[in-house]
């Protein structure tokens, strides 16, 4: 089951990437849009990434983790 | 012919200028923005019934978190982060079996406990043609815990600027020093470290959605146990994997952006998570902006997990009866509202967070006591200057 999920998950992600348009740089004014950035609000985003961090045993994903906390 | 020209260079200049995250050449930010957050953090109460013997009072938290992004010069800039945390309350100490034989939580030092959390992290950002690389270096101290943390990050855009790959590496030096530990039999100081690397690739899929793919490991060593907890023994070296994508698509007719994010996780404890959350980011004119967002989290037991401490096992076994490394689910929802003036941006967020054993996607043999539910509130501004 885990092996299939994996696969799905990769051959969902290998289609996405071979199915992009070829975009020019004046057809981007949506996606440079500030609702449209990975995280639009730093501070929430790192907010939020301390509190999970405190509270779940799961961390780390899209950067490299920053410095710990004695978090009980 | 030559106007025609002449508004694609100015359309592609405005728009090279206004990529936040998936840029055409990178640059420093045009404006400097100043960004300041105050939040409160309110665990619920423990039940009588989990805790038949203690204070039930739990975490409360005041965040301030201050932020600085300038440019420095014509290929850098500046980031600079402070944050501080005031809490109060109390936290498990040990659990037990109560007479109806569940299990029960016992909290450490009722409403004795305050501590204050401060940090600073300063960091640089280069910007190239094709690419831009950056470094920070952080202090984080708090009354019983100091962290040092230091990170490298760099990427580059390939195929016409569609596609950026970006890697990073980060190190933190951890001591931990707990207090009253003659009194309670604690350690007296010990030393975590923490390396952690990633590597991420985002693609522009077309003039609306774009994907993101990332995949991190870390190692930690040295004292990775609960001082705090009355018997707590985990293993002196955890490595962990996560494996983060996510999906950013505008609806024009909406005049909405969609983000939805996906998290698999996995260590050696013997820990495995999901995590997915989705947000919709409704424009309501040119002003005001409003976000709602639900998010869906569930984690398998460490292996050595117990949700009743067994004080005569030797102190050579592993085991913790802490309850974040419980089997468990959380779904957490909230909602922002944010009313952006131009060079003033305000956002209001209030959030609903409740975990519990039947939210658990992964079977749950040991359920545990003492599971978090939370209130958060903030409020934020940024200044752009």
């Amino acid at each position: 089951m885990r092996a299939f999920r994996t696969t799905l998950l990769l051959a969902i992600c290998s289609l996405m990437l071979f199915s992009c348009a070829d975009v020019r740089a004046w057809e981007r004014g949506y996606l440079a849009r500030e609702e449209m950035a990975w995280a639009p609000d730093a501070l929430e985003s790192s907010l939020n990434d301390h509190i999970f961090f405190s509270k779940e045993a799961s961390s780390g994903g899209n950067s490299a983790a920053g410095g710990g906390c004695g978090c009980n | 012919m030559k106007n025609i020209a002449s508004r694609n260079i100015i359309a592609l200049s405005t728009t090279a200028l206004a990529l936040p995250g998936i840029a055409l050449a990178d640059a420093p930010p045009t404006q400097s923005t100043i960004s300041y957050k105050l939040s409160n953090y309110q665990e619920d109460d423990l039940s009588r019934s989990e805790a038949p013997l203690s204070d039930l009072e739990r975490y409360d938290i005041d965040v301030h978190q201050f932020q600085l992004v300038s440019a420095l010069g014509r290929n850098m800039s500046l980031h600079v982060d402070a944050n501080y945390e005031s809490l109060s309350g109390a936290s498990p100490w040990f659990t037990s079996r109560g007479l109806d034989g569940e299990p029960i939580v016992n909290l450490s030092g009722a409403s004795g406990i305050s501590d204050r959390r401060t940090e600073l992290s300063v960091g640089s950002r280069y910007y190239l043609e094709n690419g831009s690389f950056g470094g920070n270096i952080g202090y984080s101290e708090e009354d019983d815990y100091r962290a040092v943390y230091f990170g490298f990050n760099t990427e580059r855009h390939y195929n016409n600027d569609l596609t950026t790959v970006s890697a990073g590496l980060s190190h933190s030096s951890d001591k931990v020093f707990p207090t009253d530990a003659a009194l309670f039999n604690r350690v007296e100081e010990e030393d975590k470290q923490s390396t952690s690397v990633f590597a991420s690739v985002s693609q522009i899929i077309n003039q609306v959605s774009s994907f993101q793919s990332a995949l991190s490991f870390t190692e930690q060593s040295g004292f990775l146990s609960d001082p705090y907890k009355l018997r707590d023994i985990r293993p002196d070296d955890k490595t962990q994997i996560a494996w983060s994508n996510s999906y950013r698509r505008f609806f024009v007719s909406a005049n909405a952006a969609f983000h939805v994010n996906y998290r698999y996780y996995h260590d050696d404890f013997g820990i495995s998570s999901h995590t997915s959350d989705v947000s919709w980011h409704q424009n309501l004119g040119r002003t005001f902006q409003l976000v709602p967002q639900l998010r869906y989290y569930s984690q398998s037991a460490a292996d050595f997990f117990t949700n009743v401490d067994d004080f005569l096992s030797p102190i050579s076994e592993y085991q913790s009866s802490d309850y974040r490394l419980s089997a468990f689910g959380a779904v957490s929802g909230g909602i922002s509202v944010i009313a952006d003036m131009g060079s003033w941006k305000a956002t209001l967020t209030a959030e609903r967070y409740l975990a519990n054993d039947k939210y658990s996607a992964y079977e749950v043999s040991q359920p545990s006591t003492a599971l978090v539910k939370y209130n958060r509130i903030s409020l934020g501004i940024d200044f752009r200057f």
